[in-house]
């Protein structure tokens, strides 16, 4: 084995000085981590959303869109990387390109789903009374599906900060970096620095956006 | 207003309209009726093109509606659905308002023609243009489905069995604003039902239609008084038997029994029996026909060595059934003769049509008596 | 090449251990918390966050207790695989139809009878999706493995980002993607066959 480690107990207020020594390498960090998430995330709701919808009366098309996506979904995070190095190689590239195909699928299956779970009756009284296919989209199936579509997007942003540390792979940055750190020096406070704001940026994300997803529910909707 | 000429509306293994000629004047309020599959939605949709005709054409005041945009056609003409199908992420107002706002009516003419619709109907603005459709019941939904098919005073209304999904004490009620609404409005309205009360109740004119045809155009007075055929009689005549029309056992018979196929699992066969309060269900196969029955005493003692309905159906004595052609008289003398609990009735394909049991016969009775006791 | 699969079927079995593992803790935990519902709630928590902690830092965390190897990867996999075990099984035995379960009491089932004959098997294909993406996951979290001294895919992944290998790393990232892709079909596919026929799309049952 490439490391002999040993470890002795470790005490909170040693960790709480060494993150005060090291409060801009966190910051850093964090910032980073942020950074490849929220882009990944963004990039995968402006081309997931519009795909969703423009599907949403493609069954089949769908069916086959979405068993691609649920395939990329499989593929391991590393693997992934590690076949995109020789197109991509290191960096923000291709750590946002990895994150970004993994937040397809679900914001994709949300969109779909929430869109053609529309009722086929208020459908059929839009198209009945005269509404357009945009304005049917705009008034009804949009406003109609928002919830589940934030849904999706809370599921994607929660597993994507999650992921992100496997940026620090391929020197992509973000808080995979101290925690990558900390494995090789088996430094416990290094992997604590990484870990525990990562955590708390999911839960934060999922607890944020979870918040959106309550506000963005038609009052006629809630129960 | 509306002429049909020549139409017809084929699917690719039956047909659904077979050429429908049909003319309705300004201000009439026209039901369809037939049985389901007879071809009176498919006929309402193709007025405003959400089914297109194979041939043929429709003309709403001349115009072919074919040549029309269908959206500003659909704008024009006022539409109420059974499902009703308000927006739920709207309020009452808003739903109201859809069709001006489409229009581009300016703000303060479409809150003024809610309000007075609102008023109409005798439901206070103040309380309901601003609620959502899930704080209504069904009866007031509908209310408010018939006030936006009317908020941009269209020419044409159709209405597609608009309260078949309401409770009775709704359902009259509504039927008498509709009416009420009709007689100080004069739209032309063409409303689809399958039941001939309401149709009684509201046309000026009833166009009963069978398998795709118009069978008979009349006012409900001429309908009653001279009904152009047998089918036009019967149709007219359910639920208003009398003494001497207890001929089939069709009529005796529970038209929709408790049936379970081969493959249900025996838990799954407990559940559905208790939930449908009944101590024998009658299995069936894809095409409904009759394989056998198997009573809850079986189920209890058989659920220890079987897993599926199939493998312990028919250990109950062999079924007796009857011909679903057979008069009432046949099943009565079986029933009571052979002190059966239950009869099963087939056509000539086997397939399950009914269930006469001893209920079953003795409410036909007692309404062939005393005229209609509730079903 | 040899290499590679004596690798390939050391990832499948960590991966495997690990949702084994789960499955053995798993499922009676499931069973238990529909007991005890207030239970649900707080397991359900529980597992929802250790499921946000990113696998890097809860493998790094276990290693620096449990030490570098295998069995520190193996104890990661099940924590993580135990989140969709967990949940789909509660899930799955709690959606059933009450008339079924009301149905079975009332035929004198005792309440292991219930689970064995009735709930167990009904909540089959629940349980296996869970299963499945459990796997799928152990295998992508296996590929870490390397980080803390375990074995599988990882290590050609890694030795050949340090080397900047490009036929190394696909020598470990391509298989390691097929066999989460095959998993994930053969899994599916078991899914279908153990659900009960009467079960599957378009049910009879009309009455």
């Amino acid at each position: 084995m490439l490391w002999r480690l040993r470890f002795g107990v470790m005490w909170v207020s040693d960790f709480i000085d060494f993150i005060r020594s090291n409060l801009d390498v966190a910051a850093v960090a964090t910032y980073q981590h942020l950074y490849l998430s929220f882009g990944s995330v963004l990039l995968g709701m402006l081309i997931a959303v519009p795909l969703g919808i423009w599907l949403s009366d493609k069954e089949r098309l769908a069916e086959k869109v979405l068993a691609v996506t649920g395939t990329i979904q499989t593929v391991p995070g590393l693997a992934f990387l590690g076949l995109f190095l020789p197109l991509l190689g290191l960096g923000v590239v291709p750590s946002m390109t990895v994150l970004f195909l993994y937040s397809l699928l679900p914001i994709l299956t949300n969109t779909y789903t929430g869109i053609r779970g529309v009722n086929p009756a208020v459908v059929e009284a839009g198209i009945g009374m005269g509404m357009s296919p945009r304005q049917l989209l705009f008034m009804v199936k949009l406003p109609l599906a928002f919830p589940v579509i934030i849904a999706g997007i809370r599921i994607a942003s929660v597993y994507i900060v999650s992921w992100a540390t496997l940026a620090a792979f391929v020197g992509g940055g973000g808080l995979g970096d101290p925690i990558l750190t900390g494995i090789m020096t088996a430094d416990i406070n290094f992997i604590l620095m990484g870990a525990i704001p990562a955590a708390l940026l999911a839960l934060a994300a999922g607890w944020i956006l979870g918040m959106v997803e309550r506000l963005a529910t038609p009052r006629g909707l809630r129960g | 207003m509306v002429k049909f000429k020549n139409v017809v509306k084929a699917y690719e293994n039956h047909v659904a309209v077979k050429n429908l000629n049909l003319e309705i004047p300004e201000g009439e309020l026209v039901v369809l009726i037939g049985p389901s599959g007879c071809g009176k939605t498919t006929t309402l949709k193709m007025v405003n093109r959400l089914i297109e005709p194979t041939s043929g054409s429709i003309f709403i005041r001349d115009r072919n509606v074919k040549d029309l945009n269908p959206v500003a056609l659909r704008r024009e003409i006022g539409y109420v659905i059974q499902q009703i199908g308000l927006f739920p992420n709207m309020t009452i107002e808003q739903n109201i308002d859809v069709v001006p706002r489409l229009l581009g009516w300016p703000a303060e003419k479409r809150k003024r023609r809610v309000y007075e619709l609102l008023e109409m109907v005798g439901m206070d603005p103040e309380i309901y243009a601003h609620r959502y459709p899930n704080e209504l019941s069904g009866g007031q939904q509908q209310r408010i489905g018939v006030l936006r098919a009317l908020a941009a005073e269209p020419p044409l209304i159709l209405m597609d069995e608009p309260f078949g999904a309401l409770d009775p004490i709704a359902r009259e009620s509504l039927q008498d604003e509709l009416k009420n609404l009709h007689s100080r409005l004069n739209i032309t309205t063409i409303f689809v039902t399958h039941d001939m009360d309401e149709a009684l109740k509201l046309a000026d004119r009833v166009v009963v239609m069978n398998q795709g045809e118009v069978v008979q155009v009349a006012t409900p007075e001429t309908l009653l008084r001279n009904p152009a055929n047998d089918f036009v009689a019967s149709f007219i005549g359910k639920n208003r038997l009398n003494g001497d029309s207890l001929q089939s056992v069709v009529e005796i018979m529970l038209p929709d029994p408790v049936t379970v196929h081969p493959q249900m699992g025996l838990a799954e066969g407990l559940a559905l029996m208790k939930r449908k309060k009944v101590d024998t269900v009658l299995v069936v196969d894809e095409q409904r026909r009759l394989l056998g029955s198997v009573a809850v005493e079986t189920l209890d003692r058989e659920h220890k060595r079987a897993r599926t309905i199939g493998e312990i159906m028919n250990q109950d004595p062999p079924l007796t059934t009857i011909r679903s052609q057979a008069s009432a008289k046949e099943a009565f003398d079986l029933i009571i003769g052979e002190k059966l609990k239950y009869l099963p009735v087939l056509d000539e394909n086997d397939v399950l049509v009914g269930l006469v049991t001893r209920n079953s016969m003795v409410s036909a009775l007692a309404s062939a008596v005393w005229g209609d006791v509730g079903e | 090449m040899g290499d590679i699969l004596a690798l390939t079927v050391e990832h499948l079995m960590l991966s495997a251990a690990g949702v084994g593992l789960a499955l053995v803790v798993g499922i009676p935990l499931a069973i238990l918390i529909t007991r005890y519902r207030t239970l649900a709630g707080f397991t359900m928590a529980v597992t929802d966050v250790l499921q946000t902690i990113p696998s890097m830092a809860l493998l790094a965390a276990l290693m620096i207790y449990l030490g570098l190897g295998n069995q520190t990867l193996v104890v990661t996999l099940m924590i993580y695989s135990l989140l969709p075990i967990v949940r789909n099984t509660y899930t799955g035995i709690t959606g059933i139809d009450k008339g079924l379960i009301e149905a079975g009491k009332g035929m004198g089932m005792t309440r292991w009878q219930l689970l064995r004959m009735v709930q167990i098997p009904v909540a089959l294909p629940v349980i296996m999706a869970g299963i499945r993406v459990a796997m799928v996951t152990a295998i992508g979290i296996a590929t870490l493995g390397v980080l803390i001294g375990g074995g599988g895919l990882g290590a050609p992944i890694w030795r050949g980002m340090q080397i900047v290998d490009s036929s190394m790393i696909l020598s470990g990232a391509i298989p390691a993607a097929l066999i989460a892709i095959l998993c994930e079909f053969g899994l599916a596919k078991l899914e279908k066959a153990v659900t009960p026929r009467g079960m599957k799309a378009s049910s009879p049952a009309k009455s």
